[in-house]
């Protein structure tokens, strides 16, 4: 038990990256082989997460040393499975696995779209497993790679230039992040989490030159991680690469990449520097809660006067981080444990949204929000699924949203920041204000009856025109249930998340 | 004496199941009318089986926790709990649907309205959160349940599907959701956190307790500031719903819903909600003593109860809202604004505190339901039938619908508070608690005879004009609107009628905004005896659009309303007498018997009620909720006292 458990967040994150050849090594003889390979990587990959996930709450952490090279100072590159990596490592498994009966009829096909599939999904089980902070900057470059190769398949040069543009700020945002890791080896003189959290409050009490490149290396990593967690101002690649991704693409994206960024976001505010080294920075986590709440206001505000659905969801993307990274700021127990909730808790309902959109596109042939028009009388599942998806979006309870903005609540709170409080409050109304649109178009407009301007089914990368299969619509109902289901498990996460926060916390 | 039980998860449930039945069988409407039915009367059982022993003091609770092992929230359980008040509003809620739900099938089907099977099965879910609403435990589960009641009302409120339509729409999703999603969370959070914080084993006290959170005491006298945010915010929360000023305005656009919905929905179900959150708040949460204990500090006045500015929007309200019913001539607006009226009487007694006003401001509910819920119907009936929604179109109605109109009456006047009618009882008990109060509270009770007089100065009108004037000489309506001693006018252009030499009736509309299709066919199933062929008639400023052949007369006018429902008229009016007047009807032939029967029983309700209260089991309900609230045995303990001894009572 204990040792394939040790072993495995190594295999989680060598076999998807090692098998992501096969599909191109079969390629040279059969056509189609990508999407079975990818199919049975990441179903054996979310049975092994399962397995760790059950190793892990009956002996609390896994780690997995590299090499086995465990160097007293603890300078050895360390894998981590605890109660917070697990968890995401098992929402990157599970969509992973489901996108996938998606894109089997709806595209993109293609042995290396399976191939980036898997890197990608390598990358990101990487970077929720890592235990340090410079492969963190690895796994973030492979996530990278990965992201701008699966939105250049789309075709036409509007997916090119959103490449390029996610290409160029991406990356900018993984150097500002290296930047921050060199202050922080200049300070301390180790990279790996454990050994930097020990280190980092003695610096912080001794004060001096190291605190100032401490403070330095917080501002760079923050700055870096806004960006790929697309932060107001810094979130301009994000639109452009949702919208012009392939419908097959996006919800993956969308629900795993900027998670899995504010997921290391969060790893590494609350396990390299440590609640008492952000409450007793001044004005650290004033920054941060506004940059969020701005994020909050702005998202929403840009979302509502979208007419593409795809590109209304990726401005509320920008919106859904903020609270993250508001709870993030917030320094309590139970805003932490908001913030992983809804990190989950957005990531499916996100990917059940683009996975909606996706089938309207090629079902309905409806793109702009104004096109959704009469969606509910001719694609009354694919409706009821959105509709019940952005019901839990807007947070209206028992849902995932819900729980979510109820810990995040609690949290601001608790820190007695009215102002965040009403932010947090009125991001409802917020959310309300877009999805409430969308539901009036799909529900009480009638179609106009004038033909949309793009014929149904753009699968431009060779889909079935206008086919939607069983699994396409079929993972779309599933999504929208689990999203609904999760809104009972408030207690659970909290429980489940216990162990990690009381460390964390005391 | 409290006893796990399915029953109160059962009575939630059964119209969920009835959704799903009700959308699986579109294809069959009479089988899907037939789950509503079944469903109804199924809740209805399930909830009447346990008020025997809720009587008796026994509370059945179901625990999701305690049940499945699942934990909703930490520390907070998700919890269905049949207590004398969630009994209150349950047994009414469930005992009204068994009518609407015929009376639904009738106007839907008489209308042939669309998209039938999304408007039953939004109904049933609606229910379904309503009775979730009565029987929650604590106040996540009661947000929760508040939270889905908005979201399946919005079909209905959307149901035509033009712009009116979304327009209401759009306002009733923004204020509901602002008032549950906005001021309801951020209220509950604030008492999470009080309470949690003054407990010293951290734990959150959210379940209602009868009298107050205990809890939440002990934590307000340590925080008092957060503890009278937290009061309004959930005050406001529920006052949304409750239609309080300034929250009220999506109220009367509501009204474009089809009448079901208007009648059991935004006369009961979802408005009686927002009032039974307030007793909730009022009675369970903060409770009286609380309440009264927390001064305000208000410049220039001094320390005030909690409960005083509630009580004096409430006040502001009912007054405001009946002089403004005043002026509406479309009947269900003017309806939706006595709603307005009637529901602040309910928070007005509830934030008065005294006992026999919270006894008043209880037994208002089910008095102020029956009677609405006659009203509406009969307003129902009345565009069914004629497709007649202006008061001024009405005269001599009467005629044509006898029963309908002789119910409105009874309706009318229990709103008035006229006594052996529902509403004279709750009056007359909120009348002795503001008056047992003594200092300034007078005002209340001055504003409550105010209004009563003001009901009738909105509601008579409609009676007198149905029965006692006739479609050649009527006064000009709204009366408000047009010269003291009324303005003499006529729905004929023939010189004949005007005996008095009144002049033209052209002007006589006040509505006549854009209305170039009036000629269509009117009088919807009254066969019309014309024989001349060249009659002229004129209903508006138009009259060259008025010659009407034969033909258009004896369309039944179902096909037009249909079509109606997609075009992007503001202004539905088609109604008004056929071009020869009312058709004579008896009691039984004026419409079928899916709305007639409903209508007399509910009327027969509110009269059973302001006869006999003693005998329906509203007003015991209301007494043993009291009595729990104050904590005595028995209500005569509270008889004579003034609040300051009654709260005594409390803390004894």
């Amino acid at each position: 038990m204990s040792n394939l458990a040790e072993l495995l967040p190594a295999l989680l994150i060598a076999a998807p990256i090692l098998l992501a050849t096969v599909p191109i090594v079969l390629g040279l003889r059969f056509d189609r082989t990508g999407w079975s390979v990818a199919a049975i990587t990441t179903t054996a990959l979310f049975a092994a997460t399962a397995y760790l996930a059950a190793a892990v709450y009956e002996t609390g952490r896994v780690v997995h040393v590299l090499g086995g090279w465990g160097e007293p100072q603890g300078i050895g590159i360390e894998l981590v499975a605890d109660e917070f990596s697990v968890l995401i490592a098992l929402l990157v498994t599970v969509t992973a696995a489901a996108v996938l009966a998606y894109t089997r009829t709806g595209g993109p096909r293609g042995n290396t779209f399976y191939t980036g599939y898997l890197l990608l999904v390598g990358g990101l089980l990487g970077l929720s497993m890592t235990g340090d902070v410079f492969n963190m900057f690895v796994f973030l470059e492979i996530v990278g790679l990965a992201t701008y190769a699966m939105i250049a398949s789309g075709d036409g040069p509007e997916s090119a230039v959103a490449a390029l543009k996610y290409l160029i700020l991406g990356t900018l945002g993984a150097s500002m992040y290296l930047i921050g890791v060199g202050f922080l080896f200049m300070a301390t003189g180790a990279l790996n989490m454990d050994v930097l959290g020990e280190a980092i409050p003695q610096i912080a009490d001794n004060g001096g030159s190291d605190l100032t490149l401490l403070r330095a290396a917080f501002a760079f990593i923050f700055v870096g991680f806004a960006l790929k967690v697309a932060q107001w101002p810094l979130h301009s690649w994000q639109p452009d690469a949702y919208q012009h991704a392939p419908d097959g693409v996006t919800p993956v994206i969308a629900a795993l990449v900027s998670t899995v960024s504010a997921y290391a976001l969060g790893r590494i505010m609350y396990n390299v520097f440590g609640p008492e080294f952000l409450t007793a920075t001044p004005y650290l986590t004033e920054i941060v809660v506004t940059v969020g709440a701005v994020s909050v206001l702005a998202g929403s505000t840009l979302a509502v006067i979208q007419r593409d659905v795809k590109r209304m969801f990726a401005y509320s993307s920008v919106s859904q981080f903020g609270l993250i990274v508001v709870a993030y700021g917030l320094v309590t127990q139970t805003a932490f444990v908001g913030a992983v909730i809804h990190l989950i808790g957005h990531g499916v309902i996100k990917a059940g949204l683009f996975i909606g959109a996706g089938v309207v596109a090629v079902g309905y042939g409806a793109r702009t929000v104004d096109e959704y028009a009469g969606l509910a009388s001719n694609r009354p599942f694919a409706a009821g699924s959105i509709a019940l998806l952005l019901i839990a979006l807007i947070g209206i309870p028992p849902s995932a949203g819900f729980i979510g903005k109820w810990y995040i609540a609690v949290g601001a709170v608790e820190a007695e920041l009215w102002p965040i409080a009403i932010v947090i409050f009125l991001s409802t109304m917020l959310t309300l204000a877009y999805s409430a649109r969308l539901l009036e178009k799909m529900y009480f407009t009638p179609a106009t009856g004038v033909d949309s301007p793009h014929p149904a089914g753009v699968a431009t990368d060779g889909g079935r025109a206008g086919a939607v299969s069983i699994g396409m619509l079929g993972i779309l109902i599933v999504t929208a249930i689990v999203a609904i289901g999760l809104g009972f498990a408030g207690g659970a996460f909290f429980e489940w998340l216990e162990p990690f926060t009381s460390e964390v916390f005391n | 004496m409290t006893e796990a039980s399915i029953l109160p998860l059962a009575a939630v449930l059964v119209s969920a199941v009835a959704m799903c039945l009700i959308i699986a069988s579109y294809r069959y409407p009479n089988v899907r009318e037939g789950w509503s039915v079944v469903a109804a009367l199924t809740k209805f059982g399930i909830v009447a089986s346990m008020l025997p022993g809720v009587m008796e003091g026994t509370t059945y609770y179901w625990s999701l926790s305690e049940s499945l092992g699942v934990e909703f929230l930490a520390g907070i359980d998700f919890v269905l709990r049949a207590d004398p008040l969630g009994m209150l509003f349950a047994m009414l809620a469930s005992f009204l649907w068994i009518f609407t739900s015929f009376y639904a099938a009738g106007y839907m089907r008489g209308l042939d309205e669309h998209a039938q099977t999304r408007f039953f099965a939004a109904f049933a879910a609606s229910l379904s959160t309503a009775i979730g609403i009565a029987f929650s435990g604590n106040l996540v589960t009661i947000f929760i349940f508040y939270e889905l009641l908005s979201l399946v009302t919005y079909p209905l409120v959307a149901h035509n599907e033009d712009n009116e339509a979304r327009i209401a729409g759009r306002k009733y999703l923004t204020y509901t959701f602002f008032g549950g999603g906005v001021f309801l969370l951020a209220g509950t959070v604030l008492v999470y956190w009080l309470t949690s914080s003054a407990d010293p084993a951290g734990n959150a006290h959210l379940a209602f307790e009868s009298g107050g959170i205990e809890m939440l005491a002990e934590a307000a006298a340590a925080d008092p500031a957060i503890a009278q945010a937290a009061f309004y915010l959930l005050i406001a929360g529920f006052g949304v719903k409750a239609a309080v000023m300034p929250l009220h305005s999506w109220l009367a656009d509501a009204m474009v819903a089809p009448t079901p919905v208007s009648g059991l929905l935004h006369a009961v179900a979802v408005v009686k909600s927002g009032a039974f959150g307030v007793a909730r708040v009022i009675l369970e949460v903060f409770g009286p003593g609380l309440i009264h204990d927390l001064p305000l500090n208000v410049p220039a006045i001094g320390e005030v109860g909690l409960n005083v500015p509630v009580a004096i929007l409430a006040a502001f309200t009912l007054t405001a809202a009946s002089i403004i019913a005043m002026r509406k001539d479309h009947l269900k607006r003017r309806l939706a604004f006595s709603t307005t009226a009637q529901l602040s009487y309910i928070v007005l007694g509830l934030s008065m505190l005294h006992p026999y006003a919270i006894l008043g401001a209880l037994f208002h509910i089910p008095a102020h339901a029956f009677g609405k819920l006659t009203l509406f119907f009969c307003a129902g009936a009345v565009h069914v039938e004629t497709h007649t929604d202006y008061v001024s179109e009405m005269a001599g109605i009467g005629k044509r619908m006898p029963l309908t109109m002789s119910a409105f009456a009874i309706g009318a006047a229990g709103m008035a508070g006229m006594p052996l009618i529902a509403g004279f009882v709750s009056k007359f008990y909120m009348l002795i608690g503001s008056g047992s109060v003594g200092g300034g509270y007078w005002i209340f009770a001055a504003a409550l005879i105010l209004s009563g007089i003001l009901n009738i100065a909105y509601l008579w009108p409609v009676v007198y004009t149905a029965f006692f004037e006739s479609e050649d000489r009527h006064d000009a309506k709204p009366v408000l609107e047009f010269p003291p001693g009324g303005k003499r006018e006529s729905y004929f252009a023939d010189d004949e009628y005007a005996t008095d030499g009144g002049e033209k009736p052209d002007s006589g509309h006040p509505q006549p905004a854009g209305d170039d299709d009036e000629s269509e066919s009117k009088g919807a199933g009254t066969p019309t005896e014309l024989d001349d062929d060249e009659y002229e008639y004129a209903v508006d400023k138009y009259p060259s659009d008025h010659t009407a052949s034969d033909d258009d007369h004896t369309d039944d006018g179902h096909d037009d309303t249909h079509n109606d429902a997609h075009d992007d008229h503001d202004d539905h009016h088609h109604g008004g007498p056929p071009a020869s007047g009312w058709a004579r009807h008896t009691p039984f032939s004026e419409s079928t018997w899916l709305i007639l029967v409903p209508i007399s029983i509910i009327a027969t309700g509110a009269v059973t009620l302001g006869v006999v209260p003693d005998y329906a089991v509203f007003l015991d309900l209301a007494t043993y909720i009291v009595e729990g609230v104050f904590g005595v045995e028995s209500f005569d303990e509270l008889r004579g006292r003034s609040l300051a001894e009654a709260l005594e009572v409390i803390n004894e």
